[in-house]
């Protein structure tokens, strides 16, 4: 067609999309219907007919057909802060701004350099791990056995990346090297990790260890089982990377190379910063999984965020209330899950630049 | 007094294997500083091995090769030493791509010789202009075309200030109408007096700028002359061959 037609109407749209036939019309009609029907059940439920304050009790709720989102105003300190002291509750949700304010500062271009985004990690890491440690700064001492909820989950996954990250990269670069026994036992490292079950790891590191280990390097059962669950993630992460290192071609290495540029500098500004280009989308996969796993701490006895939602419901007079308690919960893993994906997309097309 | 200036490279007696496959066969080769020589032949020659030998890119088994006096073992601090003072082009041009032109030129400088991040690109910013493209040092590798990609790895490579230069087909990836920008590059070096190896078969370039012509054949040097008995009067029959082929005669 030539001439200017000018964009069609939304009528004119809506005509040729979904009622072109008579066909189209009643199967457009029929799903349309299904989905307004959904869309007001939802609604209804959640919204229109739900009890949000707790002031009168779980009797409210009982009393109508909606969500009984009540149980979250009352319980809601326990879901995000598990068994943490009440009076402390301000400390582990700090703890939880700190983190969002770091992965803000280190998503933002401005800081991508070693140096910062080094300091910003670290330096976050620290605040978290003292606000929610105590023992300076006249804070009371709060033992990692109490520590639980949100700020719990966070910490395991970032601690979990923090250590995976690096390790993952020595492994890959490992498993490439040209001295055959030293990419060979990395394999086997790798395959092994790989093929065992994470639950298996988790219950290994934090159960089974203490007695291979001499009291002094067992450590606390936290740290053990983040270290298991840094291992797991970085066996997965390690094959990402080395496949995003695969992807580089053999040419970029020999130009650093013929430029005099030692093997430090070729890995970390030649080979690196590519290999995790191509590796992006398979990493923010495997980061958003490693969030998702962390709920498997429950098992060894940690109350993370679905632990103490458990807790939530499992006490007292709302034990009716656990769809609404994990809707709650799911809601703040979509969040996570959502914003990490979104981030990914924008790291892609920041990342296009230059390509054609 | 008179000084004798010590050659650029030497070669002596140098095999390259390929698992049983020997890829260079007794090499003997001198090349003097400020020489320009053209390495030419079929493929499968072993031309291109044999420039990748000079700068350690690939390891050779035995024979010795020194570059500017110092010898190429595999002590790794003389391999260091050897890549800094030579520099290489590649058929498929090798630039970063995830770095702008300037910091692909200002990368190795910085790197390697410690330049502060200023001199270094006022260095590389000196050598763009030399290669005609100091008004693309901002834009990324994959914006540019054929010709000027290999403009600016050459330019690249001058960043570093090397003593000899090796050309490893550079022209053999471009469409031909970029060719010429790039051997007019190579002409404008070559006539600043920098010690160049180019395997190319650009015969043109060849009879412009070369002091010898190398030709090689399944391993071996076959022949090697100034160009005027190279294309005037070649000796061996695999030359002559070679020569009706490549010149269509």
């Amino acid at each position: 067609m030539t001439g200017d037609m000018g964009r069609p109407s939304i009528l004119a749209m809506l005509r040729t999309r979904y009622f072109s036939t008579l066909g189209n019309a009643i199967l457009s009609i029929i799903s349309f219907s299904i989905l307004a029907l959904i869309t007001w059940k939802v609604l209804d439920w959640a919204v229109f007919s739900a009890v949000f304050s707790a002031a009168n009790g779980p009797e409210a709720c009982k009393a109508v057909d909606g969500a009984c989102w009540a149980v979250i105003d009352a319980r809601w300190r326990l879901i995000l802060f598990g068994l943490y002291p009440h009076e402390e509750h301000w400390r582990s949700g700090l703890a939880c701004g700190v983190v969002v304010l770091m992965t803000v500062l280190s998503c933002l271009p401005y800081f991508w350099n070693g140096r910062s985004i080094s300091i910003i990690w670290i330096g976050g890491f620290l605040a978290f791990y003292f606000l929610m440690k105590g023992g300076i700064f006249g804070m009371p001492v709060v033992d990692e056995q109490r520590w639980g909820g949100l700020s719990l989950t966070v910490f395991i996954f970032l601690t979990t990346v923090l250590v995976g990250t690096p390790l993952s990269i020595l492994l890959a670069l490992l498993r490439r090297s040209e001295l055959p026994w030293i990419s060979g036992v990395t394999g086997i490292i790798i395959d092994s990790v790989r093929s065992l079950p994470l639950l298996t790891i988790l219950f290994a590191f934090a159960v089974v260890l203490p007695f291979l280990l001499p009291d002094w390097a067992s450590g606390d059962k936290l740290y053990r089982a983040i270290l298991g669950s840094a291992l797991f993630f970085a066996a997965y992460q390690a094959e990402i990377i080395r496949g995003g290192m695969q992807g580089v071609p053999k040419g970029q290495e020999e130009a650093a190379k013929s430029l005099g540029v030692r093997y430090r500098h070729r890995i970390q500004r030649i080979l690196l910063p590519q290999a995790f280009k191509n590796a992006l989308p398979a990493t923010i996969n495997q980061f958003v999984i490693t969030f998702k796993e962390t709920s498997l701490f429950i098992i060894i006895g940690f109350f993370e965020i679905l632990a103490s939602g458990n807790a939530a419901y499992g006490t007292g007079n709302w034990t009716f209330a656990f769809v609404e308690v994990y809707a709650f919960i799911a809601l703040i893993y979509f969040a996570f899950v959502f914003s990490l994906s979104r981030y990914g997309a924008f790291l892609e097309r920041r990342m296009d630049v230059g390509d054609q | 007094m008179t000084q004798t200036v010590e050659p650029a490279i030497i070669i002596r007696g140098m095999n390259k294997f390929y698992g049983s496959f020997q890829a260079l066969k007794n090499i003997d080769l001198t090349v003097e500083q400020g020489e320009r020589i053209v390495i030419c032949g079929p493929s499968g020659s072993g031309k291109s091995t044999l420039i990748r030998c000079i700068n350690h890119l690939e390891a050779h088994q035995s024979g010795d090769i020194a570059v500017l006096g110092t010898p190429l073992d595999n002590n790794i601090a003389n391999i260091d030493e050897i890549r800094r003072e030579v520099g290489m082009v590649f058929q498929h041009f090798n630039l970063f791509p995830h770095m702008t032109v300037l910091e692909n030129c200002a990368l190795a400088p910085m790197l390697v010789r410690k330049w502060p991040r200023a001199k270094a690109e006022e260095m590389a910013m000196q050598y763009l202009e030399k290669v005609k493209i100091p008004d693309q040092a901002e834009k990324f590798p994959g914006q540019l075309s054929g010709g000027q990609q290999q403009r600016v790895a050459i330019a690249r490579s001058l960043s570093m200030q090397p003593k000899v230069l090796l050309f490893d087909e550079p022209t053999s990836a471009l469409d031909p109408e970029m060719i010429s920008e790039v051997l007019d590059v190579m002409v404008s070096l070559a006539n600043d007096g920098m010690t160049m190896l180019c395997v190319t078969h650009e015969m043109g370039f060849a009879r412009q700028v070369a002091d010898r012509v190398i030709f090689m054949d399944e391993g071996e040097i076959i022949e090697q002359n100034p160009p005027e008995e190279f294309f005037g009067n070649p000796q061996n029959e695999r030359t002559q061959q070679f020569l009706s082929q490549i010149l269509g005669r």
